[in-house]
């Protein structure tokens, strides 16, 4: 068994909905760090996805430093170094930028969207 | 390499082309699904891979020979499970594994019993006794127990339930951890293939529309909305914006050739500086709805096509 689920849905692609799921469990603690990753092929069989697209998956979270790939046990969930917290900051740019246009758009004032964040924020908390 | 590779493969009976004109690769390590509706030519395309039919014109190479050169030999690294194949019905699994096993050299006793165990399937009772869906996971696993380098799949999953499917995919993606394995798939049902394939290929009466990898249709076809002031003047869309419809100050449509930065600056262009422009991905069965449509093909609206 893998230790997180993922919520397929229509639109994006597969690998960004796994990579985006796979964050999410991190976020929530369904992974934490140091633990071991499942392999390439535990990913495909449990999932019934193509290997390739998750070998991308792995690829894709190796790069932006989510997964270490050790050789004897393989693939375990990074620790996020408190130093490089300018740099998660960073991360959040884009998400943020889409959330703000979304919101404009809808035409939901700025205290609204601080409240739904809190109570999402607080949701996620409580799972942990 | 590929796996197969066809160039121009046609087939035609009497005056109609039931295949016309071909050409496709499916390179080692890769899940491609053909799709299209029923009479679209995909099982003769596969009749003519397996050497089932002859090319009229064209040609068809399989593991590098062509088609209609297949031999015993080559037909030790292929799988072959089709809707079309009827195995015996007074046989037993049992007698059939019994039958298939001193055929191939390659034949693995551990990987044929651990399929038994996923696919839970009786051993003793004959094959008129099990359903369709047994039928199918039977087929599989004579398919895969000798471990062949390319598995082709005619419509495997059509009329089982959901539950027999996971089984079926389970057991081909139980092959992946073997090197340069390929499966050719054709099916109606997107859903399933989105998830399994990594490229895709839509036939439509015989001509094949699209073959590309799906990630790459899922980032050029895109559902674009857009929010501009109402005065602008009619807009006469380019050929890739497909069912382009604008009221007052929105305007919808389907962009099949969407890239990123590049098609943002031309909508920009278009719509006179726009005050939001979405461009929201579609899945695979969305994005066949919507290319069907410019094929003017029947579909139902449940990503089964008729």
């Amino acid at each position: 068994m893998i230790p997180f689920s993922i919520q397929f849905k229509g639109g994006a692609p597969l690998s960004e909905q796994i990579i985006a799921g796979i964050k999410k469990a991190i976020a929530i603690g369904q992974l934490k760090a140091g633990e071991k990753f499942p392999s390439v092929r535990q990913l495909s069989l449990e999932l019934k996805i193509n290997p390739n697209t998750a070998h991308k998956v792995v690829q894709a979270l190796v790069q932006e430093g989510i997964l270490v790939v050790t050789p004897a046990i393989g693939s375990v969930i990074a620790n996020i170094e408190p130093s490089s917290a300018k740099k998660r900051q960073e991360l959040l740019q884009e998400p943020v930028e889409n959330l703000v246009i979304e919101a404009k758009r809808l035409q939901l004032p700025l205290e609204v969207i601080e409240e739904i964040l809190r109570k999402t924020w607080n949701q996620m908390e409580k799972k942990e | 390499m590929n796996l197969i590779e066809t160039h121009q493969l046609a087939r035609r009976f009497g005056k109609t082309e039931a295949v016309h004109d071909v050409s496709f690769q499916v390179p080692e390590g890769e899940i491609y699904a053909l799709l299209g509706p029923n009479g679209a030519g995909k099982t003769t395309t596969i009749q003519m891979l397996m050497n089932i039919q002859q090319p009229t014109s064209g040609i068809a190479k399989v593991l590098g020979i062509d088609s209609t050169n297949l031999t015993e030999r080559e037909f030790q690294k292929i799988g072959y499970v089709s809707e079309n194949l009827r195995l015996p019905e007074w046989m037993t699994l049992q007698e059939l594994i019994d039958y298939f096993r001193p055929m191939y050299s390659t034949w693995d006793t551990s990987f044929e019993e651990a399929l038994i165990g996923r696919f839970e399937l009786p051993l003793d009772l004959k094959f008129k006794h099990l359903s369709r869906g047994m039928q199918m996971k039977a087929q599989l696993l004579t398919s895969l127990a000798y471990r062949p380098q390319l598995i082709v799949l005619d419509e495997p999953f059509s009329g089982l339930d959901p539950l027999t499917r996971d089984e079926l995919i389970q057991g081909i993606l139980e092959l992946n951890s073997q090197e340069g394995w390929s499966v050719l798939i054709t099916s109606h049902d997107l859903d399933e293939v989105e998830r399994l394939s990594d490229h895709v290929g839509i036939l439509n009466k015989g001509k094949l529309e699209v073959s590309e990898e799906i990630e790459s249709l899922q980032n050029r076809v895109r559902n674009i909305t857009i929010t501009h002031t109402e005065n602008i003047a009619e807009v006469s869309p380019p050929a890739h914006w497909i069912h382009y419809q604008r009221q007052g100050g929105v305007s919808r449509f389907f962009d099949l050739n969407y890239q990123s930065e590049a098609s943002d600056n031309l909508y920009r262009n278009y719509f006179q500086n726009p005050a939001h422009i979405q461009a929201e991905t579609l899945n695979l069965r969305e994005i066949f709805v919507e290319l069907s449509k410019t094929f003017r093909q029947p579909y139902s609206k449940k990503g089964v096509l008729k």
